[in-house]
């Protein structure tokens, strides 16, 4: 089956093209049908550190050093994660006109969309870069190490996927996934050392990083991007195996219960 | 039941409403799996009724590109006959513009012209000459009887026997989602219209 999956993905000149293609509108469409157009992709994860650093550091009085830093390279990664988890439950249906005419490989919508999320992903690492290297004042500046942060991206890429594949595919036999992934997202991001601190994180709940994929990829993050250390590399192996094993099952699901999709949706 | 299509073949499909026409020919493009059996497809499929797999989101110019990517073709191959494409929709005015701002004829022309100028090597036409108004049939009725058909595998669903009669040279008739006669299309056409006595 995989073989088949794979075969019929590598096969055919025009695939990456075609990727490309529905990427690039999937992005316009998002950013350039608003008044805010792509202003807001950039404006967006400022609000959002705006609101966390005046809640956590001046009311709560946290004191995580560059704090600012440390919300910003967490939320960007959040963020992705949630676009193209939460964001993709309806997508065999947003996306039927793409399928419901021809045999087309439903793989290439998902993948199509989640390259849609990278480039805004993109946008915000630069601002993240420009913002951590020349404004944050404890900021220990450009590190070899900094290039960890494509595995790490490539990780979030593949856990996105496979998740995106599981909900969207049951989607089509149970919607109410939709609400109980908003549930349970609230849940992640409140149990991912994205808003407190690592140390409070670790005592309090032993080894849950191991248990939560993307706190472990946020984690690593942090160390390889601001604090010029190698990342975890036994969280690394684990939120990959994680990634993996969510993809194999996105991939059954898919051909299981997405084959119905045009039938069903 | 079981159907075999040759390629290159014109073959017409007749029923009267909800007999399973349209089910059938889904299958056969590959846009539903089978409960039971099996369908051997060989080249790529496009299933053409009102509005062929276009997003009423994008414009004209995107549907275009989009359309001829599912299709498979690199987008310089696209390039090539894009201007063809709305040229023979009618469309000039209106290559930026979002289709959901298209009248449902608009819509149509260009899907038609899609499938014309990009189509895929099987062809599955379901009543598609209700597309337009009457200058675009003539237009349509014109390339069918050009060497497009040629070389091409198409299944035509339609309720027009002069269709039927004129392009194909095998029919099926269906009855309750069951089917009762493939062969000679003079054949299936008297079924067909003893059916709807």
């Amino acid at each position: 089956m995989f073989l088949q999956i794979l075969n019929n993905w590598f096969v055919g000149s025009n695939k990456l093209e075609r990727l490309w293609l529905l990427a690039k509108i999937e992005f316009k469409l998002r950013y350039y049908e608003n008044k805010l157009g792509l202003f807001w992709a950039l404006l967006k994860p400022i609000m959002d550190i705006l609101i966390y650093f005046i809640v956590f550091q001046v009311v709560l009085k946290q004191d995580i050093p560059a704090f600012a830093s440390w919300l910003f390279i967490g939320l960007i990664l959040w963020n992705f994660f949630l676009e193209s988890t939460g964001g993709t439950v309806q997508i065999l249906n947003s996306k039927k006109f793409l399928y419901e005419y021809s045999n087309m490989n439903k793989l290439e919508i998902y993948v199509s969309t989640l390259l849609s999320n990278s480039i805004g992903f993109f946008f915000n690492l630069i601002m993240f870069l420009g913002f951590y290297y020349f404004i944050e004042p404890s900021s220990i500046g450009p590190h070899l190490y900094n290039l960890w942060i494509i595995p790490l991206f490539l990780n979030v890429f593949i856990l996105s996927l496979g998740i995106s594949l599981i909900l969207s595919n049951i989607y089509i036999v149970a919607k109410d996934i939709a609400q109980v992934w908003q549930v349970f997202t609230a849940f992640l991001f409140f149990l991912s050392p994205i808003i407190y601190r690592l140390t409070t994180f670790k005592e309090s709940l032993p080894s849950f990083e191991f248990a939560n994929p993307i706190a472990g990829i946020i984690i690593n993050a942090r160390f390889v991007m601001m604090e010029g250390k190698l990342p975890n590399f036994e969280l690394f192996i684990f939120d990959f195996a994680y990634a993996f094993f969510l993809l194999l099952v996105g991939l059954i699901l898919l051909n299981k219960l997405g084959a119905k999709a045009a039938e069903k949706l | 039941m079981s159907l075999e299509i040759k390629k290159g073949e014109c073959i017409g499909l007749l029923g009267r409403n909800g007999c399973g026409k349209s089910t059938l020919v889904k299958l056969l493009a590959g846009v539903y799996p089978t409960d039971t059996g099996y369908v051997n497809i060989q080249g790529s499929t496009m299933l053409m009724n009102l509005g062929v797999g276009m997003s009423h989101e994008l414009t004209a110019r995107e549907n275009v590109y989009v359309s001829g990517s599912v299709l498979g073709l690199k987008i310089k191959e696209i390039d090539a006959i894009f201007d063809e494409i709305i040229s023979f929709a009618e469309l000039e005015g209106f290559v930026d513009t979002k289709i959901k701002f298209f009248s449902s004829g608009m819509v149509a022309r260009l899907g038609f012209s899609i499938a014309v100028k990009a189509g895929a090597d099987i062809m599955f036409l379901d009543e598609i000459f209700a597309v337009g108004d009457a200058k675009f049939q003539e237009k349509a009725v014109k390339v069918f009887e050009s060497s497009w058909i040629q070389g091409r595998t198409v299944v035509l669903v339609s309720h027009s026997m002069d269709v039927i009669r004129k392009y194909c040279n095998r029919a099926a008739f269906m009855k309750k989602g069951e089917l009762v006669f493939v062969g000679e299309t003079e054949q299936a056409i008297d079924l067909y219209m003893k059916d709807n006595k």
